[in-house]
């Protein structure tokens, strides 16, 4: 397989419960993708990949790295946390599951729609995790 | 329908700058979970909630909301208004309850509609 050429990285970290930065790192990604002249629905769903992903490394993880890059094709975003780790990625996938605690509900998170979320504005999505350890999260998003 | 229309109409009280309400509204989405903002609000709507905090900002920005209305007589704290003002983002607030306020902008021909749903005319014109 060929190296894809890459247009721009950057890593941005992630602190758990961190709730007053919440969002922060996503809208400085839409910006980027703003700015470089991206087709708005690819900024759209980038964002609100990253968003829900930023979230729920806010609300259950320790610290999380996230690494954006653009290529000529696609963005490509991999968000690898240390935490709890997800007990069973089935469930997790399933629209309305949620293991969110009161006060995560009272912030307007929680409805169990996070990982679906992604899942469904990615063109290609992957999640790795491991109990105690951590969870890792790699979607791809295709410019055109 | 314009900003400044919906401030008469629901009796709102305006929270930041007067001159965003000229802005023009097309769709509007209610509900208190923001992850149902992230999931299936159309780009630019009015988003209607009862949920007052900084979180409704931030998915303001990543979803490009034209306006927040807060319902139920629920104020906004100091920093959120601040927030609002710094991103340009119209914050309102209303006595009224959110069925009530959703029903009254209804009756005046608002409506909703889904994320990336396309334009009815079918010119994909639709964010």
């Amino acid at each position: 397989m060929m190296e894809q050429e890459i247009l721009y990285n950057k890593i941005f970290g992630i602190s758990g419960k961190d709730f007053a930065n919440a969002g922060s790192v996503s809208v400085k990604i839409k910006k980027i993708l703003k700015e470089i002249g991206i087709k708005p629905e690819v900024v759209y769903r980038v964002s609100i990949c990253c968003y829900e992903a930023e979230m729920n490394v806010i609300m259950y993880a320790r610290i999380a790295k996230l690494n954006f890059t653009i290529t000529p094709n696609e963005v490509i975003i991999i968000i690898e946390d240390e935490g709890p780790g997800i007990e069973n990625i089935e469930l997790a996938m399933k629209e309305g599951f949620s293991t969110a605690t009161q006060e995560m509900r009272e912030m307007g998170f929680g409805a169990g729609l996070g990982l679906p979320n992604i899942k469904n504005n990615s063109d290609e999505f992957k999640i790795e995790t491991e109990l105690l350890k951590g969870t890792k999260l790699f979607f791809k998003i295709y410019l055109n | 329908m314009q900003l400044k229309e919906i401030v008469n109409i629901l009796e709102c009280k305006n929270h930041t700058d007067e001159g965003l309400l000229w802005r023009d509204i097309e769709y509007c989405y209610a509900t208190d979970m923001m992850s149902d903002v992230l999931k299936t609000c159309k780009i630019g709507s009015l988003l209607i909630t009862g949920l007052v905090n900084q979180q409704v900002i931030q998915v303001a920005e990543i979803m490009d909301l034209k306006g927040i209305i807060f319902v139920s007589g629920k104020e906004p704290a100091t920093e959120i208004i601040e927030k609002a003002n710094e991103k340009n983002l119209p914050m309102l607030t209303t006595e009224k309850q959110l069925f009530e306020a959703c029903g009254i902008l209804y009756t005046f021909g608002l409506r909703g509609r889904e994320i990336f749903q396309k334009a009815d005319d079918g010119t994909g014109n639709s964010i």
